[in-house]
Parts: C-alpha cells; structure tokens; sequence
C-alpha cells in the first residue's frame, strides 16, 4: 500500500472511532440525538456529552496517537522491535508518583492533585535517566539506567501497596493501575494537552535520524546525524507523552510495542514513516479498546489496561508465531 | 578543501597509542589502500580522521560541521548493520540524508554502479551478506562526496564482485574524487589502488606506489609475510607465500 493511501485510511479509521465513541455510553442516548446535543445546547444531554464523552474520546486519541509514537520512536532508536516506550522507565516512575498521590490523600485534595503528582514524578525520573546514562550517544546506558529507574519505581509502588493501612486506599491504587479512560474531564485535557504537544514534536522531529540510524550509529553519525542530540530528543519527547499519558490513564501497556510492530511492513520498513502511521494506529486501538470496555461489560468497569492487556498478548504472541514461520 | 589531511592524529587507548602521530595526506584523484595486521589501528584511523572518535591532532574532515562534513565524505563502516527490513533501493537512498534529499538520480546511478538494479525491490536484510555489503557499498556512493573512506569492503565478496568494486572505486578516484580504503586482500591492492599506506605499530611505516610497499622488507615488517611482486603483461600481481614465524609483533 502507498503511504499516503495509508495515512488516509489510517485517519479515516481513527474519524470514524472517535465518532462511534462519542455515541457508546451507559446513558444510552440517540446517534442523532447525541451529535445535536454536542453541537446544540441542550441541557443535560449536552452536559453527558461535553463533559463526559467528548473528553474521554479526546484522551483516547491522545493517549493513543502517543503511545504509538513513542513506540514507534524507542524501536527506531533501539532498532529492535521489541523495544517499548515503558523501557526507559518514566511509565513506572509516572504511576509511583500517581500511587504516593492516591495512599497519602493528596490526590483527593484538587482535581488535577493526582496527573500532577504523576507528571511531576516523570519529570523527576527523566532527569535521573539523563544523568545515569550521562552525556554520550550509547544506547546501552540509557536502557541500563531506565531498567533499574523502573524497577527502583516499581519496588517503591510495591512498598506503598504493603504499607498500605487502608484497604480502600490500596483498593483504589490496584484500580487506578489497570489504566482507564472513564470520568476523565476536560481539565486532564488540558493538563496533558501542552506536555503532550511538546513530547509529539520532539519525537516528530526524529525522523530522519532514525532512518539514518537503520544503518547503525557509525554510518549514522556520518550522515550528518548529531546521536546525543537525537536521544536528548527522544528521551525527553517520550518521558512528555509517557508521562502525561500515565498521568491521565494509568497504566496502559501493549500499545507501543504492537503498534509500530504491525504497522511496520505497510511502511516499508521506514523508521521515518512509521512515526505518523504508528501514531494514527495507536489512536485508533486505544479508541477501539475503550469503545470496547464500555460494550462488552457496561455494567462492570472493565478497565483498558486490563482490555488491552488480554487483547494485545494473544495478538503479539500470533506475531511471534508468524515470525518464527517465515524465517 | 578535497581530499583529507591529517597531521600527528594521536589516539591514545589506556596507557597505549593505537595510533602514535599520523601524518598523512590524500589528494583528489588517489585511491589509497590501507594496509596492516589486524589491530593495527586501520578502522582506529579512518574513525579518527571522521572525528567519530576523540583524538589529538588534526584531521581536515573533524574540523568541519557535521553537516559540511556529511557532504564532504562517506563513510562505509565494517559493520554491516541493515536494521530494518527495508527495500535494496531505500537503503541506498539513505546516503541522501547527508544532503536532505533523495535525490533519485544520485540514488539510481550507485545502484547501478554497484549492479543492484535487479535487485531493487528485493528486502535488504534478506539478501545474502555479500549482497547486502554491495548494497551498503551503494549506499555510500548515492552519498555523492569526494571523498570516500571505506572499511574492509571487499570482506566477504565473491571475485568478481571484489574486482568490480575495486573498479568501481578507482573509476572514482579517476573523477577526481578520493578513495581510502582498509584491505587484506594484497593482491587486489597491487593491482588496484595508486597508493599504499602501511601501518604498524601505531605508525605509518611505508607509503607510495604498490610497487614500493609490497616489497619484501617492508611486508616482512607490517605482515610478517614473504610474498611474490610479479610485473605481468596483465598488470602487477602480489601473491603472499608464506608467514615468517620470526616476525610475530
């Protein structure tokens, strides 16, 4: 397939999953209905749709297109397939800051007291990435150093559930940490709408280092391409779209390693291509899964972390299976 | 500034100098064949000269912006890392990103030049490894500089396509741009490069025509080889005959 065509079909799918989550909910509002609440002030329906769906079909976007392209980005700087945005830690760094918010109470205290809190923790981790992997090019000490953040984030997460003395509030952490996208409001938006932005020009400006980057750090550098520069590029840009992602919708794993991995033979393979495409698809599967949560068990709360988790395995396992085939 | 200068390129590594003040200049026209045992400092100097690694001294192509030097020289690794599965003639264009385009023109005649037109479309990384070395040889000539610094790259390619590339780079030194390039293979130097450059021990120990390098003392010295020079009506021909177990470094 051309790549233009692909784009376009590619956003196409992401239009039309955004308009069927608008029109998917438990207060079972009229297709026609619903689309003149949104646009028409109508009272209580246009309330369900401007402060509840809209908001949430937005996040879904975002958090898709950023979870697609930060996996995208980490695979082309790694040049491994199996390389995630989760890798270099801010994820597990996100959600800790995101837990200390809920266990001690602060999280209840304002609105945004709780993507904050996550941000801020995200933020903290990335500057210790920098410093750990230190001011050189490699690629293998920034996997070291974001390795031992996410498991010193991890095992302080681990420690805050153990020492725990309420179990509703542990309760409430578990929860959050399965990832989901429902009553976010516009204010988690616009919380992560700047961070965000930032994180996706950053990561779209990698293009043409990655493509350089498919022949190795040498013939990259070579080329013309500044390698530091490129992973201060990368790390910040995916520690932006991470963490504001973490921060607004918990934990949502799967996207960014099965993204760019099936989109990635439609493009030709080219690291550059893949940024766009992997950024629409992550989009349109993190719609589709939230679509879903709210179609298969309505009345149970079904988080996406948990959907996308029981979806994206079997789907990655059957790649791995198609892989192993043809070699 | 064509060509490359280098003067007194020190590179020291924990006590030791893998390279111990090189002097060396190449001028547009030469295709130079870098000679030396394994370890000698071969892939240590070429890196050197393109700054990819620190050093003391000067080098006319570090001196530069990474830009003006991505247009000044390419630059074909040992490593033959093809990353993705991309197509022959993607890979090849990538040497365009040294000058922000993909010029197809530039792109089509490496192709040809290194005989993958019928392979264009094939995926690269499932080529075999002497394709996949022409491919990435190509790639480094779609990068259109005057200089070229090349690492091994005739390891692992079939005669002819070693006889080929050898051509291919001294038709480029013939349009006066610059060829360096590190061989083992010192019967296709003989025969192919204008100039030899031997190193050992940190040093360049002798420098000129094929002619003057391969002689005995000399290849004695930098190999620990005796071989045979033969003038032939086909050109000149160096066989090595046989190691000199007394010539260990």
């Amino acid at each position: 397939m051309r790549f233009p065509a692909l784009v376009t079909l590619l956003a196409l799918l992401c239009a039309a999953l955004f308009v069927l989550s608008l029109l998917v909910g438990p207060a079972g509002i009229a297709p026609g209905q619903a689309l003149t609440a949104l646009l028409r002030d109508e009272g209580a329906l246009t309330m369900v749709m401007r402060e509840i769906r809209l908001p949430r079909a937005i996040l879904a976007v975002m958090v898709g297109a950023s979870l697609g392209l930060s996996g995208a980005a980490m695979q082309g700087y790694l040049r491994n397939p199996l390389a995630e945005p989760g890798l270099i830690g801010v994820s597990a760094s996100a959600a800790l800051g995101a837990v200390i918010a809920l266990q001690t109470g602060f999280a209840a205290t304002f609105a945004l007291a709780l993507p904050l809190s996550a941000l801020a923790a995200a933020g903290l981790a990335v500057l210790l990435i920098l410093m750990l992997a230190g001011p050189g090019g490699s690629a293998l000490a920034l996997i070291l150093a974001g390795v031992a953040i996410s498991a010193l984030a991890g095992a302080l997460t681990s420690l805050v559930l153990n020492l725990s003395p309420n179990p509703f509030a542990a309760n409430e952490i578990v929860f959050w940490m399965m990832g989901s996208l429902a009553d976010r409001s516009f204010a988690h938006v616009l919380t992560a709408l700047p961070v965000m932005a930032l994180g996706w020009v950053l990561l779209a400006s990698l293009g043409r280092g990655l493509d350089g980057l498919s022949l190795g750090e040498d013939a990259a550098a070579s080329m013309g391409i500044n390698l530091r520069v490129l992973r201060l590029r990368l790390v910040i840009g995916v520690a932006c779209v991470v963490g504001a992602a973490t921060a607004v919708a918990g934990a949502v794993g799967f996207v960014g390693l099965v993204v760019p991995h099936v989109l990635r033979p439609l493009v030709g393979a080219r690291p550059s291509r893949l940024l766009p495409a992997a950024a629409l698809g992550g989009a349109a599967l993190v719609l589709a899964a939230d679509l879903s949560v709210r179609l298969v068990l309505p009345d149970r709360d079904l988080k996406l972390g948990v959907l996308m988790a029981m979806v994206g395995a079997p789907v990655f396992l059957h790649l791995i299976w198609r892989l192993r085939r043809t070699e | 500034m064509n060509g490359l200068r280098l003067t007194d390129l020190t590179v020291p590594r924990g006590a030791r100098l893998v390279l111990d003040g090189i002097s060396l200049a190449v001028a547009p026209g030469e295709f130079v064949g870098l000679l030396g045992r394994n370890g000698a400092g071969k892939t240590t100097l070429l890196r050197a000269a393109l700054g990819l690694i620190p050093f003391r001294g000067h080098s006319s192509l570090a001196a530069l912006s990474s830009d003006a030097r991505a247009r000044q020289v390419a630059w074909l690794p040992q490593a033959r890392e093809i990353a993705w599965a991309l197509p022959v003639a993607d890979v090849v264009a990538l040497g365009r990103l040294a000058h922000r385009d993909r010029d197809p023109v530039a792109v089509e005649a490496a192709l040809t030049r290194m005989g993958l037109q019928a392979l264009r479309d094939r995926t690269a990384t499932a080529l075999s490894g002497g394709e996949q070395a022409r491919v990435l040889i190509a790639r480094a000539l779609a990068q259109d500089t005057p200089l070229l610094l090349a690492d091994e790259p005739v390891a692992g390619l079939d005669p002819a396509q070693q006889i080929n590339t050898m051509q291919t780079f001294r038709a480029l030194a013939a349009e006066g741009r610059s060829v360096v390039a590190s061989l083992h293979d010192l019967g296709l130097a003989a025969r192919h490069c204008t100039r030899l450059v031997a190193l050992a021990g940190g040093r360049v120990v002798a420098d000129g025509p094929p002619a003057e390098v391969l002689r005995p003392g000399i290849m004695a010295e930098v190999f620990g080889v005796e071989g045979a020079y033969l003038d032939t009506p086909d050109g000149p021909l160096f066989q090595p005959l046989r190691s000199l177990p007394d010539a260990a470094p």
